[in-house]
């Protein structure tokens, strides 16, 4: 558990941490609150010869609510994202998942922008990122390129972002007013990644559902967004036939494995039980 | 020799019974506190162990030639250079910290080299050529047992195992009295029923660590994290081939212990590769060691018949045991066997144990081990014919507990004890009576250990200013040096902050046996007791000395010298600080001491109430409300004796739930980090409810009993009756995990 030896680097802005990272091109790796890549660099599963620590960059930092969009800065703690007023307000559900992400310490450190930038498929951002349909800012030599959460993860610790680019900010586009929502997750105890979570958006207008929103967490290589299962919902009353068909689309598009946390067929099965609960749930909650 | 007013039985206390802050608190929260990696020395080198990555292999050749040209590389040991010609368990130590020819498990240690940094040796580590030959392996205790199973150690069968048994079963006990098949034909409900449990581990947070410097005269110190430094300095001398008495082992601070770090497992190693480079050594286990190669628990597999009249009145009991100490042979199956029944007074009862060996690493303590494995099971039962019979189990209980005088399931009489109380207590707690909601379901279950007495040295020293020092030999695991002071203050009436307790090293106090079994607090307390009224006795004479009268009539009251009458003569009360303050002029230094191995380890029982809901779609289960009710004779420091049972109910909580060993095919451990072994944390608990129940054991000045190991007995049968109750389907294996539970739902559906 004692990491290879690497060169530590602590830039106080973005364009030194770029110089850095094209000075060393995949040798370097930047970090957040590190509770992803450290214990990855104990375990010796990864190595580098460069680490750079964007702690003490201020303009990584922050949220910010303005109009139909909010931002949030890559270095933004959880911790942050909980006790921020002005996210509760907008976006109640980013909340809702951030307090099922292992415990408090990790919380107080742990970091928006690493755990959704590391491509861990066992982290809830990313699925939740995709639910709300986020934009990542990426910036590089080249300059500034957004990508949809929704197009980021390729596969397990691969994204689209390239090894000299910084994942700087979130943008979020504000959920309407009324929106209903809910991060459920299932968890073997606090601190463990998910057996199986879910994150639910949907509006609803006359008894309608208008538009709605699925994402599954730890169910497959990367995190999924399940818009076969949102599109059951939409237009449909949504009874019992139309969150059925959306739990059948979403079990369709997941694609666990086998590991401590269970077989294949219990997680299937939780993955349907967690689903129908955060339906239900951000129905509850739609007005 | 001065009156004793501690031979007759204390009902009042000025200090036993108080809550004083921990000696070790402020060591421990500003990191002042040496645990077995702190310790550094000039020159020290670090070492490495590597382990067989195979379950079960011929050592075919290891080829140390590049290792040892690398880089910083001082010394590379294998088996050959430790002892031969061992016996018995030492030769069991050895064939574990060192494999011989063959590797018989996941994480047996093979080979382990030093170097003069860390890196260099995980470099060099990497450079032995170690080829193995892979033979047939088997981890499940009930497969290893079974006809065609690949033997493990041929011919290490003791003599006891019946006729016809494979191999691999090496030791048998059978114990009970009168006739079971008899009790089984008045019984008008007869169940009969299998379980199983997987290991576990101690889950200790501090890795086994030592530091070890021997030089080539055989002479050595050792520093090392563990429950019993005597024991590490006796074992360590045999494996190395030197006198007992020419190794000096101090204990370090413990980060826990739980009996894990009762066996020794790396020092002799750190001391081995010292000898040979003639520098210290450093030794610190990676966690994922810690798991594949210190002790679990024995993984259980038993089948428990029970015989009850309409009434509740158990007629007979029987259980069979079988347990797997990994490839050695020490499952601790009698003990489960002993255990399993105790808490019942029986006319008749029967039980046996079989020792299996398989290839998994050797077993070691984990606080009454054995014991909570055969509660699951024979609680279990009992609950299941509560609900059969319409019965209310505490009550069922009651009726058939084992009382002072009742013949012991697995033999004598009991003294004095406590298990009528501690169920009336539970009886009458609230938690019992609260109204459960749909979805939950409550459990409860008895637990009983032995408790020991043990081999025990303390010394007492007074300073010139009349505050004391008490030396013990046992390592603090649950707050001794605590109720060390608490106990030398009430007999010398000075103040607790006045006495400091130290864990002596071996050269500095004759020997102490391990801290295990609950002993520290009886044993050691019961010596500190005794020493510091030798220390009394002493201080005594002096004062009848000064005053000119017989030392018969001097007696000893809260800090004072004091003439037993008026016949005694007319003289002030004489304090400890004016005793002390010329010592060295009256006589000398005042010192007391004592020795022995007191028997009269009082037993102890508990009874826990618990409330859980399980999610029927998910499997999940959430523990609502525990309460643990204990027999603690007679509590030193009530905080620390309610933290004893809070930890046993947590760490059943992760037995019952969460925590096991998972092997692969390969024979490997598939989750040998906290992060797939998971333990509860504070945030999965509810606050754990804690009744302390005092009947004084007869075998203690003070009436002590043993607390830290009953309370870990029930917890596994009380959560598993309070989730097949919230379930409505009987949890017969553990931990009851959400596939587990989900799975015991479905085939209960399929009928």
């Amino acid at each position: 558990m004692i990491p290879a030896g690497f060169e530590y680097h602590r830039p106080a802005d973005v364009a030194s941490a770029l110089a850095i990272l094209t000075t060393h091109g995949d040798e370097a790796r930047v970090i957040a609150g590190g509770h992803s890549l450290i214990p990855m660099m104990k375990l010796r599963m990864a190595e580098m010869g460069h680490l750079v620590d964007l702690q003490d960059i201020t303009e990584l930092k922050g949220i910010s609510v303005d109009g139909d969009t909010i931002t949030i800065g890559a270095m933004t703690t959880q911790h942050e994202l909980i006790t921020s007023d002005a996210l509760a307000e907008a976006a109640p559900i980013i909340r809702e998942a951030a307090l099922v992400i292992a415990d408090p310490q990790v919380r107080y450190m742990g970091t928006i922008g690493g755990n959704v930038a590391n491509g861990d498929p066992g982290n809830d951002m990313p699925g939740l990122m995709q639910c709300l349909d986020a934009t990542y800012i990426l910036v590089g030599p080249d300059g500034m390129r957004p990508v949809a959460a929704r197009e980021f993860y390729e596969a397990a610790y691969f994204t689209a972002r390239e090894d000299e680019e910084i994942l700087t900010q979130i943008s979020i586009p504000r959920p309407a007013p009324g929106t209903g929502y809910a991060y459920e997750k299932q968890k073997r105890k606090i601190g463990d990644y998910a057996t199986a979570a879910s994150g639910v958006m949907l509006t609803v207008a006359g008894g309608t559902c208008t538009s709605a929103s699925i994402a599954m967490t730890n169910l497959a290589d990367t995190p999924i967004w399940a818009e076969a299962a949102g599109a059951a919902l939409v237009g449909s009353d949504l009874g019992e036939d139309a969150i059925t068909a959306a739990i059948a689309a979403a079990k369709d598009a997941i694609d666990p494995v086998a590991d401590n946390r269970g077989p294949v067929e219990f997680k299937m099965h939780v993955a349907g039980v967690i689903l129908r609960r955060a339906i239900d749930r951000a129905i509850a909650r739609a007005g | 020799m001065a009156r004793d007013e501690f031979e007759a039985e204390r009902t009042t206390y000025n200090f036993v019974g108080t809550r004083p802050d921990r000696p070790d608190g402020i060591d421990k929260v500003t990191g002042r506190a040496r645990f077995g990696a702190d310790m550094t020395a000039p020159g020290m080198l670090h070492a490495v162990i590597l382990r067989s990555p195979h379950a079960h292999a011929k050592i075919v050749k290891i080829d140390t030639s590049k290792a040892e040209a690398a880089p910083g590389v001082k010394a590379i040991v294998t088996r050959a250079d430790f002892a031969d010609g061992l016996d018995g368990e030492n030769w069991n130590i050895l064939e574990n910290v060192m494999a011989g020819d063959t590797a018989l498990y996941d994480g047996h240690a093979v080979c382990a080299l030093a170097a003069t940094s860390m890196l260099e040796a995980r470099d060099a580590a990497k450079l032995v050529e170690i080829e193995y030959e892979r033979i047939p392996h088997v981890t499940d205790v009930d497969k290893a047992m079974a006809p065609g199973a690949p033997v493990i150690r041929e011919g290490a069968d003791d003599g006891s195992v019946p006729a016809g048994m494979h191999p691999n079963v090496v030791r048998y006990h059978e114990s009970g009295h009168g006739d079971v098949e008899a009790g089984f034909a008045k019984a008008d409900l007869v169940l009969e029923e299998t379980f199983k449990t997987e290991a576990t581990h101690q889950g200790y947070i501090e890795p086994h660590a030592c530091l070890g410097h021997m030089g080539t005269d055989g002479k050595g110190e050792l520093w090392c994290c563990t429950q019993g430094h005597w024991n590490v300095q006796k074992v360590c001398a045999a494996l190395l081939g030197t006198e007992t008495s020419a190794l000096r082992v101090t204990a370090s601070e413990i980060g826990g212990g739980f009996g894990g770090k009762t066996a020794v497992f790396i020092e002799p190693v750190a001391l081995a590769l010292s000898r040979k480079a003639n520098r210290p050594v450093k030794l610190v286990m990676p966690r994922a060691d810690v798991f594949r190669a210190t002790g679990p628990t024995s993984p259980a597999s038993m089948d428990i018949k029970i015989g009850m009249t309409k009434d509740g009145t158990i007629t007979a009991a029987k259980g069979v045991f079988r347990l797997s100490g990994g490839a050695f042979p020490e499952a601790p199956m009698e003990f489960s066997a002993m255990c399993a029944f105790a808490c019942y007074d029986l006319e008749n009862v029967l039980q046996m144990g079989y020792d299996v060996m398989s290839n998994r690493p050797k077993q070691a303590a984990y606080r009454a081990p054995g014991a909570p494995m055969a509660a699951f099971a024979v609680e279990s039962v009992l609950d299941e014919m509560c609900n059969q019979l319409g019965l209310d189990p505490l009550e069922v209980r009651l009726k058939n507990a084992a009382k002072t005088g009742s013949k012991a399931s697995y033999g004598p009489r009991f003294d004095q004890i406590g298990l009528v109380e501690t169920l009336e207590a539970a009886i009458n707690h609230p938690h019992y009576k609260a109204p459960l909601a749909e979805g939950q379901g409550r459990g409860v279950a008895c637990g009983f250990w032995f408790n020991h007495g043990g081999e025990t040295s303390v010394s007492l020293m007074l300073s010139e200013d009349g505050t004391a020092q008490i030396a013990v030999g046992t390592p603090d695991i649950g707050g001794s040096r605590a109720s060390m002071a608490l106990m030398a203050a009430e007999v010398l009436g000075i103040p607790y902050e006045n006495i400091r307790c130290v864990i002596a090293d071996t050269s500095s106090l004759g020997y102490n046996e391990i801290s295990h079994g609950s002993r520290v607090t009886y044993a050691s307390g019961l010596a500190t007791i005794k020493a510091a009224k030798d220390a009394v006795n002493r201080m005594c004479q002096r004062a009848a000395a000064k005053w000119g009268i017989d030392p018969d009539a001097v007696y000893w009251e809260d800090g004072y010298a004091k003439p037993s009458g008026p016949n005694a003569g007319e003289f002030d009360p004489m304090h400890i600080t004016e005793i002390t303050a010329n010592m060295g002029a009256t006589g000398g230094p005042i010192n007391g001491h004592f020795e022995a191995t007191p028997e009269g380890a009082g037993v102890s029982f508990g009874t826990h109430i618990v409330d859980a809901e399980v999610d029927p779609e998910t499997g999940h289960t959430k523990i609502l409300r525990y309460t643990v009710v204990q027999d603690a004779g007679k509590a030193v420091h009530p905080t620390y004796v309610e933290g004893q049972y809070q930890g046993g109910a947590v760490q059943g909580i992760g037995w019952a739930l969460n925590e096991e060993y998972i092997y692969g095919e390969d024979g490997s451990l598939q989750n040998a980090l906290f992060l797939d072994y998971r333990v509860p944390v504070a945030s999965d608990l509810p606050m754990i409810d804690t009744v302390i129940v005092e009947v004084p054991n007869p075998g203690h000045p003070f009436g002590v009993r043993g607390v830290g190991e009953t309370g870990i007995v029930p917890p596994l049968a009380a959560i598993a009756n309070a989730v097949s109750n919230a379930a409505g389907v009987r949890m017969r294996q553990l931990p009851a995990s959400p596939p587990r539970i989900l799975a015991a739902l479905k085939d209960r559906d399929a009928g």
